[in-house]
């Protein structure tokens, strides 16, 4: 099944607003890292931060009392709603469904509210913070906001959960009373999660990412949100000119692996299925860890002569947020035919990469592969016009 | 690709069957314990063990053993470092798997609240009281919400398959049955293995004590003098497939899926809307599914979490919608298990589909004088169930109901 990509939002550490963080992109800028200390310790983290002015102007009731994870949310999902001229009203609230895609959820407020009953006790816990730690706090908050009132579903997984909830948005896009179904990415940054992340020898101290180094020195956390608004092709063909209509053309369900060596042939299985002689171009998670040389393997041996692109050097790892702006990267590289560099690579290895800002003319394919750092593996095929 | 009718040329969807189903919880260990306990009405709450609850109004939850849930598991060093939810989805798709050992699954759908939410505690803990930090990577690793999907497959399976988990609080385990059903149903899938699970931390159970939502009493849904929930754990695991390709294989059906309905009514992140529309529109929504009418349902098992604000909300939309039907909840006897808990009650809804009893609604004394409900009152009972309603409603206003229907109905 395939279905047409109607609008898209992205709030990111680089900038709001999709053009705005493509802009950067291809210029070559990278985020800025921020010191985050640690509560307990004396040690300090890096990670790329979405600014606070960017949130400035969602005053829905709602996201009075809401952490920042849901707030991304909305303020990605608002975005694309607009892009694709869309306006939920009471009848259309059913004929919308929302997909979240969701890792490590809003750690801020989970951490305060545990902390609060580890250091007073139970009876200091906050009636207040408890509802925002479940894990669909951000689709019941940008439910309530767009008068969402049928499926409303949060996807748990690891990076590769972006990915998982499009190929779920297929799923349920199979019934024929949803218009559209809007996917959102969104992901907090926090010390707990940076310490949670070195202790598991993934992270470094401090930028820059390199993609696939050899050395695999870890990944920078970033935060965001990332959202894209799905319906079937023949709607969209009749709102938008062919030639700039990209769609989905195969969502892949994915796969686990069990050990770290399995990752190589999973991803190669799921590269065969998306066909990789037809893509012009990859659209990589490699993030400076172990799963750059999975899919560096499964690259070489599958597609060696596709150019590969990885924005996670220049965005941070937005682990629940990184599959939904992978696909957002894909799409834009295809409208406009060029795709920016991939910043810190080194320049002896053997994939061919998008080194500096490159001309993609007629480029009608593109694959996107996330691997996750938590057993999960996903692919999508892009295709324009 | 969807079926296509000899006759009209359109698309009809496929018809599911649940060919297999393990289930772990309070009650028991697989179909037979929990079936025994659901005749003999049992009170499987008891006192919170597991952490502190000294501060804490409610006392009690339901809870499984951990000598039981080691027993049969594999003595190894990486088995022991399991956490506790993936040994309950360990030994619920053991069950399933042995009734079924050739059902080999495209996909799973499972849903959970809180994944391995006690590692991160003991994680947190440790980071404060600058403690030993030597578990930490292990705690780190078995956290993810996922990953007691994964080890069970790996464990039983023996195989990768892509998983979706959903994660829509108390609605996730309805939820991810719902969606596996529409999977089949549409054709795109054959055979999907879908069900739910969580176990008992103390972020939640103190969570949910916050709110005054849980009970010092005991768990009384739909009674007068109802005070609460008490909250439980478990998992539960259905297989579900394709029933024309199940019965040309001679697989034997449990039961059918016949429909599913979602709403989510965006009334407050904690409670229902008090007029009971979501709750409502999640049931007619299923009914349509099903192309069925109120009347063909013979037994609801409710979300009844015996909260003040939920009873009240369910019991109105389950009169406005129903003339008299039995309704239990069956969390009167084993506590709210949150993600597995729509698991959990498709399996006991499939057993009064199986066995032809209504299973009971315990600890209750009056009916809540607002409410015009047909509870199963403390014991169980033999009935005529050719068709149950399986209700879960969340956190977020979100709300799911399925419809199972007997084999030959």
């Amino acid at each position: 099944m395939s279905l047409a990509i109607a609008g898209m939002g992205w709030v990111t550490p680089l900038g709001n607003g999709v053009d705005a963080v493509w802009e950067r992109l291809l210029r070559g800028d990278e985020s800025t890292a921020t010191a985050i200390s640690e509560q307990f310790g004396d040690r300090s983290y890096s990670a790329f931060r979405v600014p606070d002015s960017a949130l400035t102007g969602l005053a829905h009731p709602r996201l009075r009392r809401a952490s920042v994870i849901s707030r991304f949310a909305a303020a990605a999902g608002l975005e694309a709603l607009q892009a694709a001229g869309i306006s939920v009203d009471s009848q259309k609230g059913q004929r919308i469904a929302l997909i979240f895609a969701i890792s490590n959820g809003g750690v801020i407020y989970t951490k305060r509210f545990y902390g609060d009953v580890v250091e007073t006790g139970a009876q200091s816990a906050s009636p207040l913070l408890f509802p925002e730690t479940v894990f669909n706090a951000p689709a019941s908050h940008l439910a309530a906001i767009l008068g969402v009132t049928g499926i409303t579903y949060t996807v748990v997984g690891d990076g590769a959960v972006g990915l998982l909830a499009i190929r779920m948005a297929e799923d349920v896009m199979t019934d024929k009373s949803l218009d559209y179904c809007l996917v959102v990415g969104t992901e907090e940054v926090d010390w707990l999660l940076c310490d949670a992340y070195r202790r598991w020898h993934l992270l470094r101290s401090a930028p820059p990412i390199e993609p696939f180094s050899k050395k695999k020195r870890g990944m920078i956390l970033s935060e965001g949100a990332g959202a894209i608004v799905l319906e079937r092709p023949s709607r969209r063909r009749a709102a938008e000119s062919e030639a700039r209509s990209v769609t989905i053309e195969h969502a892949h369900p994915g796969g686990c692996y069990g050990k770290r060596t399995e990752a190589v042939e999973i991803l190669k299985r799921m590269l065969r299925d998306l066909n990789p002689t037809e893509a012009d171009f990859v659209i990589s998670s490699a993030n400076g860890t172990f799963i750059d040389e999975a899919e560096q393997q499964a690259l070489e041996q599958m597609t060696p002569d596709a150019i590969t692109y990885t924005a996670k050097p220049a965005l941070g790892e937005s682990v629940g947020a990184s599959g939904l702006w992978q696909v957002i990267l894909g799409v834009q590289a295809l409208r406009y035919q060029e795709l920016p560099p991939v910043l810190h690579a080194d320049p002896a290895i053997s994939l061919r990469l998008a080194r500096s800002r490159m001309a993609m003319d007629k480029a009608r394919r593109a694959i996107v592969l996330s691997s996750g750092v938590n057993q999960q593996v996903a692919g999508s095929r892009l295709a324009i016009g | 690709m969807a079926q296509l009718s000899s006759t009209t040329g359109k698309k009809t969807p496929r018809r599911v069957a649940v060919v297999a189903a393990g289930v772990v919880s309070p009650l028991g260990f697989g179909l037979a314990e929990t079936l025994d306990s659901l005749r003999q009405a049992r009170d499987c709450v008891t006192a919170v063990t597991r952490f502190s609850v000294a501060e804490c109004r409610c006392k009690t939850a339901g809870q499984i053993p951990d000598d039981r849930l080691a027993a049969g598991l594999s003595k190894t060093f990486r088995a022991k470092r399991l956490h506790r939810a993936s040994h309950m989805m360990i030994h619920a798709l053991k069950e399933a798997m042995t009734q079924a050992p050739e059902f080999a699954p495209e996909l799973t759908v499972i849903g959970t609240t809180s994944g391995g939410m006690s590692y991160g505690e003991q994680y947190y803990r440790s980071l404060r009281q600058s403690g030993n930090l030597r578990h930490a990577p292990m705690w780190i690793a078995n956290y993810p919400a996922q990953k007691p999907v994964i080890d069970a497959q790996e464990k039983i399976l023996g195989v990768s398959v892509p998983c979706q988990v959903i994660a829509n609080a108390c609605a996730s385990g309805t939820n991810a049955i719902g969606h596996a059903f529409e999977c089949v149903r549409s054709g795109r899938y054959q055979r999907v293995l879908t069900g739910g699970y969580d176990a008992l931390s103390e972020l939640v159970f103190t969570g949910f004590d916050s709110l005054q939502a849980s009970t010092p009493e005991k768990c009384r849904p739909f009674d007068r003098n109802r005070a609460g929930m008490v909250l439980g754990e478990g998992a539960a695991i259905l297989a579900l497939e394709n029933l024309e390709l199940a019965q040309e294989r001679g697989a034997f059906v449990l039961a059918e899926i016949v429909g599913y309905g979602i709403s989510t009514d965006n009334f407050h992140i904690t409670q229902p809307n008090p007029s009971g529309v979501g709750a409502r529109q999640a049931m007619e929504r299923a009914l349509h599914s099903a192309q069925i009418s109120a009347d063909d349902v013979d037994y609801i098992n409710a979300h009844g979490t015996a909260t003040i604000f939920n009873d009240a909300a369910e019991g109105k939309a389950i009169s406005t919608l129903f003339n008299g039907v039995p309704v239990s909840s069956t969390k009167s006897m084993m506590g709210h298990s949150l993600g597995a808990a729509g698991a959990i009650e498709a399996v006991i809804s499939l057993l009064a589909l199986r066995h032809q009893f209504l299973p009971p609604n315990i600890n209750f004394n009056a009916l809540d004088d607002r409410l015009d409900l047909n509870v199963v009152a403390n014991e169980s009972r033999p009935a005529v169930v050719r068709m149950a309603l399986s209700n879960s409603f969340g956190f977020g206003g979100t709300n799911a109901s399925i419809l199972l229907r007997r084999v030959g109905a």
